[in-house]
């Protein structure tokens, strides 16, 4: 079923008929390609691992805000789009008639109606109290094994492990600053990010510190006003993007400018990085972050 | 005249409005100084005011953080306050207020819309955004209320019915553009943390230009306590100085809103708490009332600052001061004097009865049929635009619950907006203002936010006994009035207003549950499934049932309580159950289609302008045309953008505004 559909699917798209022959053939070849099931995810967390798995899925929620938001690993342009998130385009979803369908426990009231189209497997990140790494991994093994990519799911985990322990090695200072990794919702309010979210992990495997040890909510941060960072012996990291005006406002905060002043050297900028993601997300923002120290020390 | 319309205290009065001044400046200072002596002591405290040579953090918080605060809470509270004396002298209405008369929503709206379509407008000029924006809907609620003289009760529901609006726009707004805007949800629920004191320079001029004006207005603006016939024999034009005073309060709302957000019923409460203190004149009622709204919001927000430390998440200021002025708006109900006694206008024009009624409604039925057979089998998939079979069970297994469900709401609704319509007889009541949907929709928000994965069953208990809570607190205030139908939906305006800004609290945090609640309240039919179907329909069959034999009650209830009297109906009973049927109705609707329907409003509408008008006919003829109405404003939704959904609720109050602003002449 699934391996006809692919074939004229793709064949359309790229392939006129003589090549088809050829197409079928190198899907043999590669066997894990071919027999991997349809799934459909509304959660782009699962999205991006699915990805990151080179098993995309055939449908996710709200893929233009995916790109947006969580930008890399990006999704095939095949990809279909479900609408909202919270609430995807049931009969569009039955009309493609994946295999199973992925979802995180955000998601659990809509499981009664999505099991009358596929098997629904509810997977959890971020679940308050556990480690946020090993539930990352125990989370790549879960969505590999329903894709049966098991030694994919392995090689990605060690490949991301090693590459943050390299940058911790090799890029990283011993003394390196703790850092405050803030998020801009206005002029006066920033999301802090800690404990039990993406970034903490991160800076955890990279053996750096957060200067921020207050409370975090179920995600892994807390909104405060900006009075809030001040006295924290720390380097700022700003994650894009900035909202409108936003930058113009805080060159005239006085608060704002003192905390600079005070903090350990000119705040750095990142590129937007999925606060809520995986692994994919997990490297994207340890590969800036330090990218974004060492740019710093060489000047 | 606004000094009658509170009643007059009695004679031993121990609350003057420097009393009430002193008090909350001596708990505020307090509070203030307790601030200060637990950080850096009190000398260097207040020292840090003026200078910031010391290197300590806490002096550097304290001036570009504390202080700015503290100065912001008390020029935020007294403009607004003094913005809401303004509208309540010029409006000679007790209950108008920069929030009940949708500038804050307009404004937010206005914001919200200028940072996903040009955002260079902010950076040039948040606060003519918010002005233009607070404008225009202090415009449409004008143009509402134009026809009626401006009468107070007829200003406050319009302004509900634009804050409604415009609420639904900015859901749509949320909905598909969560990400971008989750800057504005705090904004939208007003807070006031500070970083520099470059907003407080920013407000204090204008507060003072606000200031300057009032004063000069002062002397006219006080013929306006006399009849309107004696004030134009004064020689004052009327309108020129109407236009003048509600100009300056609204540019003194657009302000203050610019730079903190929406600061719910300061402009409210400070007004009113001085006037039962005493306050009379219109000078001392300015000076009293800005001097108490200031402090009023300093002190609250001292509290707050105090005490909510300890969550992971900002609790802002202007939503909890509307959260607390909700309950102080129910106080007041009873104490006002509402010239209830009046006989209501007939409600509408009075319209032609249609010649065969039977015949009509046979029509409609026939439309609603057609519309049910084009949502069933019309619709777009994955190849485009598709015209299924009526056979096609895995296609209709998706669409027929949809749609029954569709119907039956529409239909519930419509019954409700009949019932409270001729109830009242007033023509823009509608059950969204009895604020029964607010508290099913606060209920449900709290089940959302407070159980872990929340099952369908346990959303549709809360959201039962919020509406029974709602329907408690309707009755437990309106028992001692006998049910008068204006104090039954400010009632619902207060409700309402608890709604909106626990709403704003809970999405502020930007939590991503935040999404979920967006869902719900945006009202879909999408979580409805076989079962529920069933439900709704089978409910809105039977309560369309029970509502039949009450038309008698309907057709006289509209001619007065004197008439209805005289005819031996027992008033009480009469409406208490005519409440409760209501009450049913819009909980079972809005369960499924969220608070935020216009279905209630429009369809009994259209019906009378159709020619149903005595009570039997008019039920049956908005019943037909609400179910038509929701069953086209669901398949709309579902095709318009596709594969996403605007929710139904969401599409039949657009399409239901769109429609009162165009019957406006007709009120």
């Amino acid at each position: 079923m699934s391996l006809p559909y692919r074939l004229r699917h793709r064949a359309s798209r790229w392939l006129a008929g003589p090549f088809l022959m050829l197409l079928a053939l190198l899907l043999h070849a590669l066997p894990a390609l071919a027999e991997s099931p349809r799934l459909a995810t509304l959660d782009w967390t699962l999205a991006e691992t699915l990805s990151a798995l080179d098993t995309p899925p055939v449908a996710v929620g709200q893929v233009d805000a995916y790109h947006a938001w969580v930008r890399e690993p990006a999704l095939p342009s095949s990809v279909t789009d479900l609408g909202l998130r919270t609430q995807p385009n049931l009969e569009l979803l039955a009309s493609l008639d994946p295999e199973r369908i992925l979802v995180t426990p955000m998601f659990s009231n809509l499981t009664p109606r999505l099991e009358r189209i596929a098997p629904v497997e509810n997977l959890a990140l971020y679940t308050p109290g556990r480690d946020t790494w090993t539930e990352m991994r125990e989370l790549t093994h879960q969505v590999a094994a329903l894709v049966d990519r098991d030694a994919a799911a392995t090689r990605l985990i060690e490949d991301t492990e090693a590459h943050l322990e390299h940058l911790k090695q090799e890029r990283l200072d011993d003394d390196a600053p703790p850092l405050l990794v803030v998020q801009f919702m206005d002029a006066r309010h920033v999301r802090v990010f800690g404990d039990n979210g993406l970034y903490q992990a991160v800076l955890d495997r990279l053996g750096l510190d957060n200067a921020w040890t207050g409370t975090t909510n179920a995600w892994g941060f807390s909104l405060v006003a900006i009075e809030a960072l001040a006295g924290l012996d720390a380097r700022l990291v700003v994650v894009e993007p900035y909202p409108a005006g936003v930058r113009a406002t805080l060159s005239e905060s006085g608060l704002w400018q003192r905390l600079i002043e005070r903090s350990r050297g000119e705040p750095l900028t990142l590129a937007p990085v999925w606060s809520f993601g995986a692994l994919p997300s997990a490297r994207r923002f340890a590969d800036q972050l330090v990218g974004a120290l060492e740019n710093d020390d060489d000047r | 005249m606004t000094a009658d319309a509170l009643p007059h205290t009695t004679p031993r009065r121990r609350l003057t409005p420097g009393r009430a001044c002193l008090l909350l400046g001596l708990l505020s200072a307090g509070l203030a100084l307790a601030h200060l002596h637990a950080g850096p002591g009190l000398t260097a405290g207040l020292a840090s005011l003026v200078n910031i040579s010391s290197a300590s953090t806490e002096a550097l918080v304290l001036h570009f953080a504390w202080w700015p605060r503290l100065a912001m809470a008390l020029m935020a509270g007294g403009g607004l306050a003094l913005a809401g004396v303004l509208m309540q002298q010029v409006l000679r209405n007790p209950l108008a207020a920069p929030t009940t008369l949708g500038v804050a929503s307009g404004a937010n709206l206005a914001l919200m819309a200028a940072s996903l379509l040009a955002p260079g407008l902010l950076v040039l000029g948040r606060e003519w955004v918010a002005l233009a924006g607070g404008g225009l809907a202090m415009g449409l609620v004008f143009a509402l209320a134009w026809r009626r003289g401006l009468s107070p009760m007829v200003v406050v529901l319009g302004g509900l019915v634009v804050n409604l609006y415009f609420g639904a726009l900015a859901m749509v707004l949320l909905l598909f553009h969560q990400e971008a805007l989750k800057g504005m949800l705090i904004w939208g629920a007003g807070s006031l943390s500070q970083n520099g004191w470059q907003d407080a320079a920013f407000l204090a001029p204008r507060l003072a230009l606000g200031m300057l004006g009032a004063a000069w207005l002062l002397r006219p603006l006080a013929v306006l306590e006399l009849d309107e016939a004696g004030a134009r024999s004064l020689g004052v034009s009327l309108k020129w100085l109407r236009l003048g005073g509600l100009g300056l309060a609204v540019f003194l709302t657009g302000c203050v809103v610019s730079v903190v957000g929406v600061i719910g019923f300061i402009g409210l409460a400070a007004p009113n708490i001085v006037r039962l203190a005493g306050a009379r004149r219109l000078g001392t009622r300015l000076l009293w009332s800005t001097l108490l709204g200031a402090l009023l919001l300093a002190t609250t927000d001292q509290l707050l600052q105090r005490y909510s430390g300890i969550l992971p998440t900002l609790i802002p200021t202007g939503a909890t001061t509307a959260a607390l002025g909700a309950p102080l708006l129910l106080w007041l109900i009873p104490r006002l004097r509402l010239h209830g006694s009046a006989p209501p206008r007939p409600s509408g024009t009075p319209t032609a009865r249609h010649a065969a009624p039977r015949r009509l409604a046979a029509g409609l039925a026939l439309a609603l049929i057609a519309v049910v057979v084009i949502g069933a089998l019309a619709g777009q998939g994955a190849a485009g635009w598709q015209w299924a079979s009526p056979l096609d069970g895995e296609l209709l297994q998706w669409r027929l619950p949809r749609l029954a469900a569709a119907a039956g709401c529409g239909l519930m609704l419509a019954i409700a907006g009949t019932l409270i319509q001729r109830l009242t007889a007033n023509p823009m009541a509608s059950p969204e203002i009895l604020g029964i949907s607010g508290g099913s929709a606060i209920a449900l928000m709290g089940a959302i936010f407070l159980i872990p994965a929340p099952s369908n069953p346990m959303l549709v208990g809360a959201g039962v006994l919020g509406a029974l809570a709602a329907l408690a607190v309707l009755v437990m205030v309106n028992r001692k009035s006998g049910f008068q139908p204006e104090r039954l939906l400010l009632t619902g305006v207060a409700i309402t207003a608890l709604f909106e800004a626990i709403k704003a609290i809970l999405l502020a945090g930007g939590d991503p549950r935040g999404q979920q609640v967006i869902a719900w309240l945006s009202g879909s039919t999408y979580y409805v499934d076989t079962a529920s179907a069933l439900t709704v329909t089978g409910a809105a069959l039977v309560l369309a049932l029970l509502a039949a034999p009450l038309a008698r009650w309907l057709d006289i209830l509209p001619l007065g309580a004197a008439t209805a009297a005289s005819l031996g109906i027992d008033l009480r009973r009469a409406r208490l159950s005519l409440l409760l049927l209501v009450a049913l109705l819009t909980a079972a609707a809005t369960l499924v289609v969220g608070p935020l329907s216009f279905v209630g409003l429009l369809a009994p509408h259209m019906a009378r302008l159709m020619g149903f008008t005595r009570a039997r006919a008019h039920l049956a003829g908005a019943a037909l045309t609400g179910a038509t109405l929701m069953v086209l404003a669901d398949w709309l939704g579902r095709q318009l953008l596709f594969p996403q959904e605007i929710p139904a609720g969401l599409v039949a109050s657009l399409l239901g505004g769109a429609y009162f602003m165009w019957g406006l002449r007709r009120l």
